[in-house]
């Protein structure tokens, strides 16, 4: 077992995490009826609360953070690839007529 | 219970041939040598039989109006040819020389998931099995309205829709039967299995490199092997979820690529070739790892420019994701789109050509070899430059559209995956053959293999580009008299016949020099990797002891030294390090654990094809028979005494 | 230990099995990537008929989200109670973290019924075709990931009880759950509230 293992919090850093999680979600629907008055944005809102959820649960609950460079590079090279792909295809698709 | 080896009992019981210990150690061996010589022979057989496809494909197009075979038969022949080559024959051969040198090469005593390996090679022979039984149980019915209004025969009842699966072609409209069902579960269940093996090999490489065998100190293959397990891990997933897409419309109504339900035909192609360019280089570059490994050692130089080798492999490998377009530029995708993949394709020559240049600086004023190894690798190099030098060709777009669907495109992928994959393979075939074998293969059988194939080869394949460049279109099965093409079609057909003759040289060379040829010596080649540092054929330990890695060819520089001008000196006391490196590695000082064997990898595998039929047949029964099968191996495996293997 | 254990390895300091996993993940991003794309897609198309905003229950479906999104927290707790070599509390957690998991999938179950009788099924058009896919993909993951917790459960109450050096650890599947947490995460916003 590694040493990393030494520096992962304690429960109740853990259950606090949960909490700003909990909150997270909450304003993420409260967003979703609050659509009129926000307007187009939304839309980059939900993303970054998302972004931000994925990140903190990937972070600390899935000890990412305190995790050895070669896990960390894999995981996040898989990430960044999904994304460019993804993007393109996407972009492809919705651009076809058009261009 | 763990099997302890003790150091005088071994050699009696655990030395090969192995075949005195019975099949049930093969069906339940979890050694990673005896699950590469199951992959190269199951692969090898597939080769065999994608091969007599390509062979009666050839019958038929040596005369022009032919009826040797109907139209239904010729388009199962061909679908089945290249899904058979690219996928049971040069994929798992390529395993083979995974499973069996990649241990080897970082000095580990087995991959880092000795039973996960097993599961992937039962699940890759099941996959197989399941593919092909539908010469048994598929159908291939003619589409509503079609030309292909004759009785299918058995022949016919094959996949049809090319390997390629195009969309709505492929669908359930244009291609009825259950053909197609089989191709689409069939090439789901193989790509488990070789994701599965792409986790295993980059784990092994990652964690179980034996003590100073850092990254800048593996060899080549061992990269190669490394990035090709990155793109498998990578592209596998997404013609995963294409696939289920197909079975869901062809088996569950829904329209996920046809048009009339709102449907995407174009989305198919971007996912198909999002996995099949990157499949690609999975293809191509264990045989660079392979040729980057022969021409050192018989140019007794070493490899020229190691690191760009290296990291031109992940140039490739990384590059090599975004390309899939240039599959597409005959479809409806933007122009702007066509520009960038025009562009990346043109790219990706690049870290190519400096492969290219390096095997060509190894060689470059070395004291050459020419024995059979040495031959299919310089082959290699020049069957390969053609096919790449015609694949540039098709980064200009105007000209791919002009190119699209002729023989063209046909001569070029078979100089890069003939040419290039299966010479490196046949160069690896030869070259490993001492190490798996203890015994010498036939050196002059070993060249008129090469030179027939050589011949064979270009004559298949290098009309094939005028053919096309006449307009003579793929996957059609008859071209009329009027348009002159028979001339170089029977050629084609000739040079094919040529490399089936080849193929036959090869296997009675393998035959009979696996019985009877001469005994293997300790190092046959003079070799550099810590491979051959131990006896052949290879103790079921491998290491007695853990080698200590001092360096790159780390074999090679404990038998020479330097001079002052930088060539090579034997060590006057190579000669007795060998002896002694035998001599330990036949007798380990120590008790050695090995993983024990387990009969649930193929208990698991078998509840595979099962699931794939029941979607065929609508069957629940076979559903759950299927998942019984499945969860009793997994608990049997879960359960296992867990000290031992995983 | 045995020999073979302390055959020597280049070290990485990552566990191998742990290691595995990872790459599994990385490469399940993949499989959930490419279902998105295309659920994308097919979102942006102007089809007609019947789509998943005409059938869906926001805030069902975000107290669905919550649950799974603190089973978590309690699979979190688990490994830090194993850590701590306190048996009878990891036990707990890791019950609890299944039965959290069961109720998500139950909201699950009962989603779809609710929207099978709406009228939106699964070879209705492209926007269903392609929910479905996409959720009950997810959906499976998070079976697989209750049957693995239970049989960790299982394996806990035995005698040896759970330890983190080996067999199935318990490491590995909180690694698998989290991982399919964030995926919700991911779907919850991407499917149901953008």
């Amino acid at each position: 077992m590694s040493n990393s293992h030494l520096s992962h919090p304690t429960p109740k850093k853990y259950v606090q995490i949960a909490i700003v999680l909990g909150v997270l979600t909450a304003i993420e629907v409260a967003l979703y009826y609050t659509e009129e008055i926000v307007g187009s944005f939304t839309a980059p809102l939900l993303v970054t609360l998302a972004i931000g959820k994925f990140v903190i649960v990937v972070g600390w609950f899935m000890h990412l953070r305190f995790e050895n460079k070669t896990v960390n590079r894999f995981f996040t090279g898989g990430m960044i690839l999904a994304l460019i792909l993804f993007a393109i295809v996407m972009f492809e698709r919705a651009s076809a007529n058009y261009f | 219970m763990t099997k302890i080896l003790e150091p005088k009992k071994q050699n009696s019981i655990f030395r090969r041939p192995s075949s005195e210990t019975g099949i049930w150690s093969w069906i339940t061996t979890v050694d990673h040598k005896k699950i590469g010589i199951m992959y190269g022979y199951a692969a090898f057989f597939f080769l065999l039989i994608g091969g007599l496809e390509a062979l009666v494909l050839r019958i038929q197009l040596s005369q022009p109006d032919n009826n040797f075979l109907s139209a239904a038969e010729y388009n199962a022949m061909f679908t089945m040819h290249g899904t058979t080559m690219i996928f049971l024959a040069i994929m798992p051969i390529s395993a083979a020389f995974f499973n069996y040198l990649l241990p080897l090469q970082i000095g580990a005593r087995d991959v880092a998931f000795p039973r996960l390996n097993a599961l992937s090679f039962w699940i890759f022979i099941f996959g197989g099995i399941f593919l092909y039984s539908t010469f048994i149980f598929g159908t291939a019915g003619a589409p509503e309205g079609g030309y292909l209004d004759e009785e299918v025969s058995w022949l016919g009842s094959a996949p049809n829709g090319g390997w390629f699966g195009y969309q709505p072609n492929a669908g359930l409209k244009y291609s009825p039967g259950t053909a197609m069902d089989f191709w689409a579960l069939g090439l789901q269940i193989l790509g488990i299995a070789s994701l599965i093996s792409a986790f295993n090999f980059i784990t092994t490489i990652i964690n179980m490199r034996t003590k100073g065998m850092r990254f800048m100190r593996m060899p080549v293959f061992t990269w190669m092997t490394f990035a090709v397990s990155f793109l498998l891990a990578f592209s596998l997933p997404i013609i995963a979820i294409a696939l289920f897409y197909v079975t869901f419309d062809r088996n569950f109504g829904t329209s996920f690529f046809l048009v009339e339900g709102g449907g995407d035909p174009v989305l198919w192609q971007h996912l198909f070739w999002l996995f099949g360019h990157p499949e690609v280089y999975i293809l191509i570059l264990p045989a660079f790892g392979i040729v980057s490994e022969v021409l050192p050692t018989f140019s007794r130089k070493p490899l020229f420019g190691y690191a760009a080798i290296v990291f031109a492999g992940f140039g490739i490998a990384f590059i090599g994701f975004g390309v899939w377009a240039h599959h597409m530029f005959a479809s409806s995708i933007s122009t702007v789109a066509q520009a960038g993949f025009g562009l990346s394709t043109m790219v990706i020559a690049v870290p190519t050509g400096v492969k290219i240049f390096n095997w060509l600086g190894t060689i470059w004023g070395g004291k050459l070899k020419l024995n059979t190894p040495m031959l299919f690798s310089l082959g290699f190099i020049g069957m390969f430059v053609i096919g790449g030098l015609s694949g540039v060709t098709h980064s200009i777009v105007p000209a791919d559209t002009q190119q699209t669907d002729t023989y063209y495109i046909v001569a070029h992928f078979h100089y890069v995956l003939f040419g290039g994959a299966m010479f490196g393979i046949f160069s690896g075939l030869y070259y490993w053959f001492p190490k798996v074998w203890g015994k010498m293969y036939n050196e002059t059988l070993g060249k008129i293999h090469f030179w027939l194939m050589l011949i064979g080869f270009n004559l298949t394949f290098g009309p094939m580009h005028w053919l096309g460049l006449q307009g003579q279109v793929r996957r059609t099965w008859v071209y009329a008299k009027e348009t002159n093409l028979q001339f170089w079609n029977v050629i084609v057909t000739i040079g094919a016949f040529i490399i089936a003759l080849s193929i036959v040289v090869f296997m009675i060379n393998w035959i009979f020099s696996k019985r009877n040829g001469e005994k293997a010596p300790f190092d046959p080649w003079d070799a550099r990797t810590i491979e051959w540092s131990i006896p052949s054929p290879t103790p079921v330990w491998n290491f007695s002891t853990a080698p200590n890695v001092k360096s790159l060819d780390d074999f090679w520089h404990s038998k020479y030294d330097e001079d002052e001008e930088g060539r090579a000196v034997r060590k006057p006391t190579a000669d007795q390090l060998l002896i002694d490196l035998e001599e330990d590695g036949l007798n380990p000082k120590e008790e050695i654990i090995l993983p024990n064997p387990s009969y649930f990898p193929i208990v698991l595998a078998s509840g595979l094809p099962l699931l794939g039929y029941a979607v065929i047949f609508k069957s629940i029964a076979l559903a759950v028979v299927g998942v019984i099968l499945i969860l009793s191996g997994s608990f049997g495996w879960g359960t296992e005494p867990l000290e031992e293997g995983h | 230990m045995s020999t073979a254990h302390a055959y020597p390895h280049e070290d990485t300091g990552v566990e191998t099995r742990k290691l595995g996993m990872w790459v599994f993940l990385s490469t399940e991003i993949l499989f959930f990537g490419t279902l998105i794309t295309t659920f994308m897609i097919f979102k942006g198309k102007d089809f007609p008929g019947i789509k998943l905003t005409d059938v869906y229950d926001i805030p069902f479906t975000s107290i669905s989200s919550f649950v799974l999104l603190m089973s978590s927290l309690t699979m979190v707790l688990a490994h830090n109670a194993l850590e701590s070599d306190d048996q009878e509390k990891t036990r707990v957690w890791l019950l609890a973290t299944a039965m959290l998991g069961a109720v998500f999938l139950a909201g699950q179950i009962y989603e779809f019924t609710e929207f099978y009788h709406k009228g939106f099924e699964l070879d209705t058009n492209i926007f269903s075709s392609s929910f479905y896919v996409l959720t009950g993909f997810h959906g499976l993951h998070v079976f697989i990931g209750v049957v693995l917790l239970l049989s960790l459960w299982g394996i806990g109450q035995r005698q040896n009880g759970l330890t983190l050096e080996s067999g199935m650890n318990l490491e590995f599947v909180a690694l698998y759950w989290h991982f399919v947490d964030i995926v919700w995460i991911v779907l919850f916003t991407v499917v149901y509230l953008i």
